[in-house]
């Protein structure tokens, strides 16, 4: 439930009338939120968009001009949406007639007319898939112990069983070894990078089973040349594409989108090239080196550091540089074994945490460049007007003020991978979960 | 020999007979069983709007910033709201405030407030 449709729905309980405003782009959830999360028909007005950056007499030109859902003037909408009285509609209460559940099969047809409904119903990606027979499923099914009925995310009311898994998996073209793996990725398939702001995921995996499923973790390891990284990121977009009912314009809302949403940076860790003293992530999350893990995060970009290392600007501080770029708060830095080695023998980086900690003390941004940014603005300005630190401190600070924006040296995560051909590395802004273990998964 | 004609006459049509059964349809044309990939929405139970009193005469309304896309967005629309107010129907007081809890959280002070104060209504936004 979105937060204007929440917030409205309190006050409407407690006896105010509320007029929900949004912008155009958006505003079409309101029918989804009546039927399946508020259950309110809340009256909304819609606002051309955007609203955030504009100045004052486009703002007094929205305000003056027509309400985008009704086509009325937009203060004669929203004084209607206050005062007029209800419709039938609107007095309705109780459980609407239950809408008749999906078929577990979908009527038999021939194969170029499936392929066709499959794109048509955007439950693709539109690269070919491999359609989901009860035989292909039925295999899927047996890499994993787990009931085919069992849940394995949630999504509102939606929810993703281990069946319906099983037909992702099928679809992105996997082999039943990578199931559980896949299973631990979809639990987070909710995650799945839908936002305005044009976000993607990244999927990292640690463990022994790297190996088992001849996942590529050197030389290329994030370009298309392993099937195990393909299929097990592809899967997570399918499944995060169905799971939140998300087709173009209608639920797919990223303004720009994000290429990286093809695959979701699928890598593993290459572990047996990690410097003395340098633990896998899974281990700096708090696992065992034995056991299998994925770590699933959300960001928007990566930067490179564009060819080899330099003695006299070595690797941290050209990082140090990149990090500047990003929105600040959480990174993920994916570097070579060879960046590894040097930032470790010759540069003292005895561990990654230490690294990490040397980044978030030495990265600084003028503090008008961190709440230009749309995000931080959105997220960190309620924090520091209700009076939380830094950002009510950062707030009242001159625009060119140095600010460290990286408060937390553990929302800093280094991954080592790469097949040492090249001294390069990339910084990226994901900001990587917990972990979660494939093993709860086999 | 009429009957050895016989009989290879039929020989010959069960065999085109079974060769045309046996011969399995083009692959294109052939019916295939796929799982649904769709997941069901469960539906939730409906609730009824408040009653409108049908005036906003010497009322207050609220316009509530959640402050998506900053503090300068939703905030800087309902002054220009305010404006339009102030211009057209005086007899109407606003109060523009910030939500605490910003695009994604709640701020039950507020709400609390607005209950209190037996507000005429309150705008809230603006989702981006």
């Amino acid at each position: 439930m979105s937060a204007v449709s929440r917030f409205a729905r309190n006050l409407e309980l407690a006896g105010i009338p509320t007029v929900g405003a949004s912008g155009v782009n958006v505003v079409k959830f309101k029918d989804y939120e009546l039927l399946y999360s508020n259950g309110m028909p809340i009256r909304y007005v819609a606002f051309p968009f955007p609203i955030a950056g504009q100045p004052k007499s486009v703002h007094r030109n929205y305000v003056e001009g027509k309400d985008l859902l009704s086509g009325k003037p937009m203060m004669q909408a929203i004084i209607e949406a206050l005062t007029k009285p209800l419709t039938e509609e609107e007095k309705k209460g109780g459980m609407p007639p239950a809408a008749a559940p999906e078929p577990r099969l979908l009527k038999p047809d021939t194969e170029d007319n499936l392929q066709r409904l499959f794109k048509e119903k955007e439950w693709t990606d539109f690269l070919p898939i491999v359609l989901p027979t009860e035989e292909k499923v039925a295999a899927m099914l047996k890499g994993t112990s787990r009931k085919p009925q069992e849940i394995v995310s949630r999504m509102g009311s939606r929810e993703m069983t281990v069946e319906k898994a099983a037909i992702y998996a099928v679809m992105a073209g996997a082999k039943p070894e990578y199931f559980p793996t896949i299973l631990a990725v979809l639990t987070q398939a909710p995650s799945f990078g839908n936002s305005t702001s044009s976000m993607a995921n990244m999927i990292v995996v640690n463990g022994p089973i790297r190996k088992q499923l001849g996942m590529n973790s050197g030389t290329a390891v994030m370009s298309p040349f392993s099937e195990a990284n393909s299929v097990i990121g592809r899967t997570f977009t399918i499944a995060g594409k169905i799971i939140g009912g998300l087709r173009l314009n209608d639920g797919a809302y990223s303004s720009l989108g994000n290429n990286l949403q093809f695959n979701n940076l699928c890598i593993a860790e290459n572990e047996e090239e990690l410097p003395e003293g340098w633990e896998p992530l899974s281990v700096e999350l708090g696992y065992r080196r034995t056991d299998n893990v994925v770590s699933i995060g959300v960001g928007w970009s990566y930067i490179s550091s564009v060819g080899e290392a330099q003695r006299s600007h070595p690797p941290h501080m050209l990082i140090r540089d990149y990090m500047r770029s990003l929105y600040g708060s959480a990174a993920t830095v994916i570097m070579d074994p060879t960046v590894a080695k040097l930032l470790r023998d010759v540069h003292g980086f005895k561990t990654k945490s230490e690294l990490s900690a040397w980044l978030a003390n030495n990265v600084e941004v003028a503090v008008g460049t961190f709440w230009g940014n749309g995000v931080n603005a959105t997220a960190s300005t309620p924090m520091a007007l209700q009076g939380l630190e830094p950002f009510a401190t950062w707030l009242k600070l001159p625009p060119e003020t140095l600010i460290k924006p990286f408060t937390n040296p553990r929302a800093i995560q280094i991954i080592v991978a790469g097949g040492k051909i090249q001294t390069t590395w990339f910084v990226t802004d994901f900001r990587l979960g917990r972990g979660i273990r494939i093993d709860d998964w086999k | 020999m009429k009957r050895r004609l016989l009989y290879g006459s039929f020989l010959l049509i069960t065999i085109f007979l079974i060769s045309f059964r046996i011969t399995p349809a083009p692959a294109g044309d052939r019916l295939l069983t796929v799982l649904n990939p769709a997941i069901s929405s469960k539906m939730v139970e409906r609730v009824p709007l408040t009653e409108r009193t049908g005036t906003l005469e010497g009322r207050t309304i609220y316009m509530i910033d959640l402050q998506w896309g900053g503090p300068e967005a939703a905030y800087s629309v309902y002054e220009e709201m305010q404006a339009w107010f102030s211009r057209n129907m005086p007899a109407v007081k606003t109060e523009i405030r910030r939500s605490s809890g910003g695009p994604f959280g709640d701020d039950a002070a507020l709400r609390k407030e607005i209950v209190e104060k037996k507000a005429g209504g309150a705008i809230i936004g603006i989702g981006g």
